[in-house]
């Protein structure tokens, strides 16, 4: 993949959350609406494109945990405040590049964490798991060697001990599990696809009614 | 490979007359264990054992012989690998430890046992091992003095990691009437590996089970693809299971990563059944000689109330679910209580009713009923028990044998428990002719590891 080959060739050891999107995009992995800005006038542009409320992030290849440095603005509802939000993100970034990536803000109280690791005996493998802030907490995770088969990924939504918020819960809709298998399935075949890739992070993916979306992804490269 | 199992002659070097002589062993346990081949003790020095002249001049050996096991200074270990080769020898087990297992660098006695294995085509087992043991043909490679005698024949066979493990598990599956069938210790695995074992069980007539004993899996792959076309379960008991996430990782998945949820995750995919101990290889070996359990849904009969709710909590904990039982069944059974005291349900408490018959005939329909996969059924049983509710069943033998028929008539699994005295609980497993638990929750926990084998395999058969 060019845009994977390109981050090698310029030395990056990770793909920024809007390129490793984009490498999830081309697989249909349905990704959040965004685009990255680098000053105040596309930011209203592409604000008012999307459509407010918004999620801004601060964006590069080498900021990975953008929470706990500050870079992160959610729930950003109208041009006033993204406009006072992008100068306080852009004056938080050291280093040159300091784009702005302005997403949908998805709306879903359930947090899954979909990922791919690489054993050194088993090869690529998919992660399922509860996501957000619970994945380091609860450890709820599950895992796989790709290829995975259908099977392998329903079975992978059963065995977590959180499986029940995958079903019709307190109002929510029950998830669209051939979708979340699809995803499952797809991370699988991009470790098996992709021999520059060497981890990948969807998280959160976010239940939005009853569709999976990527709202944040990390993909790290081999070295 | 058959040479490792029942070869016609073996030669067994590093042999000596000196009290403490390991290799030595290797002779006797074959002799004790009734191993009818030629054997060929060969040693630096002059002497007798077992009746037997040590060969000091290996040249002599004759040109036939199918297996050799070598235990000797490590390094020694290449010469003597030449000797046999040079013999025509093609099959060698290398019990000397002191190779990569010992120390990490770049090991000479290694590189040149590999060497001299290429050069006359010999197939090795080891080495840091103790070779094998076959029931049926009576070798028995062990270097350390076994108890044979207490060994049992089975249709499990078992591949260990570890000599130890390997020596423990003859005991232990002797001892819970599973016996076995071989047993390979495969040591540091430089030549012949635990996938080229289990390939030759897969094929092998008197081997029903593989199971495993393993501290790390180096082909992961290999392990997946070859379980997934066994048609003969394989359990896996894998220890070194610590966290070794790498902590340099980036991602969190990465991270979170540790080996042995991976390890988890695959022999799930794989249909490998994973167990925790070597006890629970056990209890999972009788769980496989039952008729396959097909879902989870099951009656649970015990003869006391206490253990009627034992019975069901373990159920609910190994996501078994009790349902509710016809009433015309439930009004007949209550028609044969004694004192009319115990209000029938699923659990089941048989503690009124005091015949064998009308639990026997109880289990039968329950069984038979389309909407139950499974009987799990705690009951008791003792000398003195027994002759007040049924003098024809004083014999363990009786009650197991009709329990047998039903389960196999129904083509449905029975989990049998015994809450009684240890010695009665021996000698209804003794008796073997159908599995019997050591207690109410190993009964449950079998039936689990039994409903999700059953599950894979059916699925995996679909998709064929």
């Amino acid at each position: 993949m060019k845009l994977i080959d390109d981050a090698i060739r310029q030395g990056q050891t990770t793909l920024s959350e809007y390129e490793s999107k984009q490498v999830l995009a081309s697989y249909r992995i349905p990704v959040t609406v965004e685009e990255l800005v680098d000053n105040a006038q596309d930011l209203i542009k592409v604000a008012a494109k999307i459509g407010y409320p918004i999620v801004m992030k601060g964006c590069s290849a080498d900021i990975s945990h953008k929470t706990e440095k500050g870079l992160i603005r959610v729930d950003v509802r109208n041009e006033e405040e993204a406009t006072s939000a992008f100068k306080e993100i852009t004056a938080a970034m050291d280093g040159a590049d300091k784009s702005v990536l302005v997403q949908q803000m998805v709306k879903g109280q359930r947090e899954l964490v979909v990922g791919l690791t690489r054993d050194p005996q088993f090869g690529p493998c998919v992660m399922f798991g509860l996501g957000g802030i619970f994945t380091e907490v609860l450890k709820d995770i599950t895992f796989r060697v790709a290829p995975l088969e259908k099977r392998d990924a329903l079975e992978m939504m059963q065995e977590i001990k959180a499986n029940k918020i995958l079903e019709a819960v307190r109002g929510m809709e029950s998830v669209d599990k051939d979708m979340l298998a699809e995803i499952l399935i797809t991370v699988g075949q991009i470790g098996m696809e992709n021999e520059a890739i060497k981890e990948i992070d969807i998280n959160p993916l976010i239940i939005n009614g009853n569709k999976p979306i990527a709202v944040d992804a990390l993909v790290v490269l081999e070295a | 490979m058959k040479q490792f199992f029942s070869p016609s002659s073996l030669a067994v070097f590093g042999v000596s007359s000196a009290p403490k002589n390991l290799a030595k062993s290797i002779v006797r346990n074959c002799l004790d264990m009734g191993f009818k081949g030629k054997i060929y003790p060969v040693g630096k020095n002059r002497g007798t054992i077992f009746d037997q002249e040590i060969i000091t001049d290996p040249t002599t050996l004759p040109s036939d012989i199918d297996l050799a096991v070598i235990l000797v200074p490590s390094h020694l270990v290449a010469k003597t690998m030449e000797i046999c080769g040079r013999k025509g020898i093609r099959h060698v087990i290398v019990s000397t430890g002191g190779f990569s297992e010992f120390k990490d660098e770049d090991n000479q006695a290694e590189n040149d046992l590999l060497k001299m294995a290429k050069k006359y085509q010999i197939q090795f087992i080891g080495p840091n091992c103790i070779g094998t043991i076959n029931t049926n043909s009576g070798l028995c490679t062990p270097f350390n003095p076994l108890n044979t005698n207490s060994f049992k024949k089975g249709k499990v066979s078992i591949i260990a990691q570890s000599g130890g493990v390997a020596n423990q598990t003859a005991t232990y599956f002797s001892e819970e009437h599973i016996g076995f069938s071989k047993i390979i210790s495969a040591g540091n695995k430089l030549d012949v590996d635990e996938l080229d074992l289990i390939e030759y069980l897969m094929e092998d007539k008197d081997t029903e089970q593989i199971h495993l004993y393993l501290e790390s899996i180096e082909n992961g792959k290999g392990i997946i693809n070859l379980a997934k076309k066994s048609p003969k379960p394989i359990v896996l008991f894998k220890s070194n299971v610590s966290r070794t996430a790498a902590e340099v990782a980036k991602s969190h998945t990465a991270a979170l990563a540790n080996n042995d949820r991976v390890v988890e995750g695959a022999l799930k995919q794989a249909g490998i059944i994973r167990v925790r101990s070597i006890h629970e290889m056990t209890v999972c070996a009788k769980a496989l000689r039952l008729p396959p359990l097909r879902g989870n849904r099951l009656v649970a009969i015990s003869l006391s109330g206490g253990f009627s709710v034992i019975l069901g909590d373990a159920c609910e904990s190994f996501g078994f679910v009790c349902p509710k039982l016809p009433s015309e069944l439930i009004r007949k059974v209550e028609s044969y209580r004694r004192g009319g005291v115990i209000r029938m349900s699923n659990p089941m408490d048989f503690g009124d009713v005091h015949s064998v018959d009308v639990l026997l005939e109880t289990v039968k329909q329950c069984l038979a009923l389309d909407y139950i996969d499974g009987i799990a059924l705690s009951f008791i049983y003792s000398p003195e028990m027994v002759r007040m509710i049924d003098v024809e069943f004083s014999r363990p033998g009786m009650l197991l044998k009709s329990i047998r028929t039903i389960s196999h008539e129904e083509g449905k699994p029975i989990g049998l428990s015994f809450f009684t005295e240890r010695v009665n609980i021996e000698q209804l497993k003794a008796d073997n002719s159908y599995p019997v638990f050591n207690d109410t929750l190993e009964s449950i926990q079998a039936l689990s590891l039994l409903r999700d084998y059953t599950a894979r395999k059916k699925q995996g058969s679909q998709q064929l």
